[in-house]
Parts: structure tokens; sequence; C-alpha cells
């Protein structure tokens, strides 16, 4: 027994809790996308001329999939976590279910959480009719996360070929899409790009839903 | 170096930078490790897990000795992910940027123990950002603890507490975004400087609903039954949550002079089993808040753009959520000459090990490792 306890091993044993009802009696949480916004990432306004060194600004031009959001430059969030572009859509077939399977090419871990924020009761993807597969043979869309590293490129091509066809490439975060400060990106070509270092759950799904819808 | 120097092995053994063993006070050259793998033996195989799988968070391999059901030993490559981070030479504040994504998600931690380096390096007076720096890292501690739970759930199949947990997580990360304009602290911490306003912090709600969850979960006999007397580990070298859950009070917040802590009640429990180490992280919520209300830091702090210039070495160690965490930096005319550093998951990934080794079953696997909060991104990284 430790010296301090908040609270003791079987304080609800004389009520053992029912999950079921538990989780009943605690309601939809799930939520609008723009209900929650954040400052960093989101889309940012105005000129700068700082000397970024991820290269996001150049000739004034703002490049979101280079930016780590750093707050060193003098662009303003707008709050707008539309941080995303479509190149390619997502096929037809894939309306109705969207199967998603993560691959770490060499994160710092926020990335990861950031993904799995997509299945909170908050976020709730399964709404959206998008899911996890537990392995590439399952999936629809290859999520690649983290800057390129040698150990991880076998294994990124190796999960990108055991995908059936039709399949797509979400780059997700500065560091898969262009490196960021780090290194340099892991894939050289992504069907949908999701800037932010890491992107909100809001911007992910947004991204998927919008490439889902175009035509 | 206020608090450490090169000598002698002096105190507890903290963990390993590329070059150095660290101890509480003491820095040396770092000893070579041996290979200790068991012998595979008749009628046994590898089975290989990862490094890309479902229920794999982070890129990691593991190879497990079994002769069916038991795990005789595992073998663990996590070099997959390395990433090589080009950081000496940049200027402090530049690699500040990179420090803070070693770690994303204990960010708070990296980036404080990296500006208390460099401030024990160029000797800057920071102890007015001492209690603000404290909050930041409980608050920190608190979401990486709710995160270890719903690990366990998650291997557990508990499906409705790990979306509550999940939940939870979200709100503590919307707290700390309210107060910091992120949700992962990045280019929040700089030296000398935070940016952030701590009025917004209330941990009122998390405290009662995380509250809720745990004695849900206490009195759940098939989830207690699935994480008592598995994955025990008694190991002097050991640290954070882990070496508690062992009886061993080490803490960087009671034996480290880079933040000091006012009075706070140490968690302790005796029996080293996953159980153990779940009631620690659950207990530390609780202290976790009682130490963020005690401060009181209500201000708003604004970046400070000092230049920075001089030379000097400097260290900092810190209690992360998963334990020890050590930062060693050299500076040379305001660049970074070289920088060391030891995670707390050096150690917890080698107790992970030997946790699992002859005591248990496939299914505990899960449970082990969740239980240890270990991050691949920061074992894994070489500075160049």
């Amino acid at each position: 027994m430790g010296e301090l306890r908040h609270l003791d091993i079987g304080t609800g044993g004389e009520v053992s809790v029912n999950w079921f009802i538990n989780g009943i009696r605690k309601r939809i949480q799930t939520e609008k996308l723009d209900q929650y916004r954040v400052m960093y990432p989101s889309v940012l306004e105005g000129m700068s001329d700082y000397n970024c060194p991820t290269e996001a600004l150049r000739d004034g031009k703002w490049d979101m999939d280079k930016c780590i959001f750093c707050r060193q430059c003098d662009l303003d969030p707008t709050g707008n976590q539309d941080t995303y572009s479509v190149e390619k859509a997502i096929p037809n077939i894939f309306k109705k279910s969207l199967y998603l399977y993560p691959v770490d090419s060499g994160t710092c871990g926020a990335c990861n959480v950031e993904f799995t924020t997509l299945f909170s009761p908050q976020y709730d993807s399964s709404r959206f009719k998008i899911f996890m597969a537990n392995t590439p043979r399952h999936a629809d869309a290859l999520v690649v996360m983290g800057v390129h590293t040698e150990g991880m490129e076998r294994v990124l091509q190796e999960a990108y070929d055991a995908m059936p066809e039709p399949k797509v490439v979400i780059g997700l975060g500065a560091c898969a899409l262009s490196g960021g400060i780090i290194g340099r990106g892991a894939m050289e070509k992504y069907d949908i790009h999701i800037a932010g270092c890491p992107p909100t759950p809001a911007a992910i799904l947004k991204a998927i839903i919008e490439a889902r819808d175009k035509k | 170096m206020k608090y450490y120097e090169f000598g002698d092995k002096t105190g507890r053994y903290v963990g390993r930078t590329e070059k150095y063993d660290v101890y509480t006070s003491t820095l040396t050259e770092a000893d070579k490790e041996e290979n200790d793998n068991e012998e595979k033996t008749q009628g046994e195989i590898y089975f290989n897990y990862g490094p890309s799988a479902g229920g794999l968070r982070e890129s990691v391999n593991f190879q497990i000795l079994t002769p069916g059901e038991s795990i005789r030993d595992v073998i663990i490559n996590s070099g997959f992910k390395n990433r090589n981070i080009s950081i000496i030479g940049d200027s402090i504040s530049d690699a500040m940027l990179k420090v803070e994504r070693i770690n994303g998600f204990h960010s708070a931690s990296h980036s404080i123990a990296y500006a208390l380096a460099v401030e024990d390096a160029l000797n800057i007076e920071n102890d007015d950002l001492n209690d603000a720096r404290i909050v930041e890292i409980e608050l920190e501690r608190i979401r990486s603890n709710i995160d270890v739970i719903k690990g366990l759930c998650e291997s557990a199949g508990f499906a409705v507490p790990e979306k509550q947990l999940l939940l939870l997580r979200e709100e503590v990360a919307r707290i700390i975004s309210g107060a910091f304009a992120h949700r992962y602290y990045f280019s929040v911490n700089r030296i000398n400087s935070i940016e952030g306003d701590f009025s917004r912090i209330s941990l009122r709600t998390v405290e009662k609903q995380f509250r809720s969850i745990y004695e849900g979960l206490l009195s759940s006999k098939i989830f207690l039954d699935r994480i008592q007397e598995n994955g025990i580990v008694l190991n002097p070298i050991s640290t954070g949550p882990a070496a508690r859950a062992g009886n061993f009070r080490y803490d960087a917040r009671l034996d480290s002079k880079s933040l000091i802590y006012g009075k706070f009640n140490t968690v302790l429990e005796k029996d080293g089993d996953t159980f153990s180490r779940f009631l620690v992280r659950a207990e530390e919520i609780f202290e976790s808040i009682n130490i963020i209300e005690s401060y009181g830091v209500k201000r708003i702090f604004r970046k400070n753009k000092m230049e920075l210039s001089g030379s000097g070495d400097g260290t900092a160690r810190i209690e992360s959520p998963a334990g020890d965490l050590f930062y060693y930096v050299k500076i040379k005319e305001g660049k970074l000459a070289d920088i060391q550093m030891s995670p707390p998951s050096y150690l917890n990934i080698r107790n992970f090990r030997s946790a699992l080794r002859n005591k248990n079953i496939f299914t505990d696997f899960f449970f082990v490792w969740e239980s240890f909060g270990i991050w691949i991104s920061e074992l894994e990284v070489k500075f160049q």
C-alpha cells in the first residue's frame, strides 16, 4: 500500500459499474468539426519577410505544407482549421467506408496522438464512415506520418504495395509532407496533403471528407 | 554546470546519453552494454511483431521468443524510425524548434529541460519562471497518465472507459491549447521565457471525470485480474512511475535542483506489477492537480525576445511524465557545440523487457507495454 492514495481498491466494489449503462448515461459527446478551434496550427494570413528555416515563406508566399507554425514570423493565425489540400479525389468506391492504415515513418509522436484522437467521442470518425485498419491488406488509404528515415523506407513501401487497388495516400503533418524542421518528407507524392505540426483532428477529418466529396 | 560534474558514479543511475552515463549529480563515460539475449532452445520460435502493425502507435519491432504461450524473452528493435537531427551548430533558439519535436507528447518536458540547461550554461537567472514551468509539466503529466491508463483499457477490450479516457485526454489537450494556443506546447517555451495565459487552466471537471472512471476501473474485477501480478519489475535501476510502482522513491522532483518543487506527496506502491504502475499513474493525476492548484499561477506570460550569446556548458534534469529526463548542452558563442539527452524511455524499455522475460504469457504483452508509457521517438534520436 502506498503512502498516498486518493481512492482505495474496491472503492466502488459494493456497486459494481456496468460500463454499458455508464457509457449510455454520459450521453453523446460527439461534436461538429468546427466546434473547437485552436490558433496553431490554423490558416495564416498577412505578410512577413522572416527568413523561415523551413522555407515555408518564399517571396512573400506562404507554403502551408512546409510550415511548422513556430510563431517566429509576422503572419497571423486565423483559427481556420482548413490546413489541407486535395490533389486527387478519393475514388467513389470508398463513399460508404474508408479504412485508414497509419504508418509512422519518423514522428515525434504528436501526429500519432492526433491520429488516434479521430476515434475519440468528440470526433468519432465512424460517423463519417472512416475507420482504422489493422493491416495494409485491409486498408483503402495509407496515412503517412513523420520524416523520411532509412529504417522505415522499405516498411513504408511494403505497406503501400500490400494495399489493394485502388488506394489513396495521405500525407499527415509537416514532417511527412516536407520534412518540416527535422529532415525530408517521407514520400514524394500524396493524394491528400494535411499540413500542420501536428494537424488537428478536425483538419484531418475535413480533408478526407472533402477528398471524398470531390468529383 | 551548477548541478553536475564529470567524475565518479554518485547517487542513483538516471540513464544514458550518446556519450555519458548519467547519475543524479555526475556524468561518466558510458559503459559498453552487454548482449544478454536468451538462447533459443528446441521447440521455440521468434514471433515477429512490428515495426508497423495494428496496435502499435509507433514503429518498433519485437521478436518474442516463445515455446508457444509463455514469453521467454523479447528482443526490441527500436531503431527503425531513428531520426538524425542536424542540430549541432544551430543557434540556441533555432535548436529549440527541434528539441520540442524530440517527443511531441512530452514536448513541455523536453523544451523546459533544454531551456534550463541553456540557462545553466549561460548563467541566466530564471527563478521567476520556476512555478509556471512546473505547472506546464504537471499538466503534461496529467495528459500522459490519462493516455497510459487509456492504453490499459484498450488492451483489456474495455471500450467504454477507453473512450471516456480518450475524451478526457482531448479535454486536457484543449485546456493546454486554450492556455498556450497549441495542443503540444510547441513554440511556448523559450530560453528564459514562456508564452501563455495560465489563468485559463482549470482542472475541476477533469478531476471529477477522472475520479469517476478510476472508481469504475477499481471496482472491475475483470480489469484488475488482467493487470495484477503480470509484468513485475523490482529493479533499483529504474525511473519514474515504474520505479515508484516498485517502492523506489525515485523522482527528479525530489532530488534535482533544476526545478524547485514545494511540498507534494510521493505516490509509492510495492508490487512492481502492471497494476502498481496503473495505481501510481492514476494517483499522480490527482497529485499533479494538487500541485498545479497549490502554485496558483494565473498570470499571462509573454514571449521575451532576448539576444542570446556567450559560451559555457550546462545541465538540467526534470521529472517528465515517464521519469528522469536529462539534458546537457555545450554552447560556444551562442551556438550549440554539443547536446546530450537521456530520456526516461531508455531505462523504461529495458525494464519493460525484464518485466516480460520468463514470467508472462502472450496476452500480457500489451498490458505490460502500455503500462510503461514508452516513447520510441525520444529513444531513437541521433544529434548531428
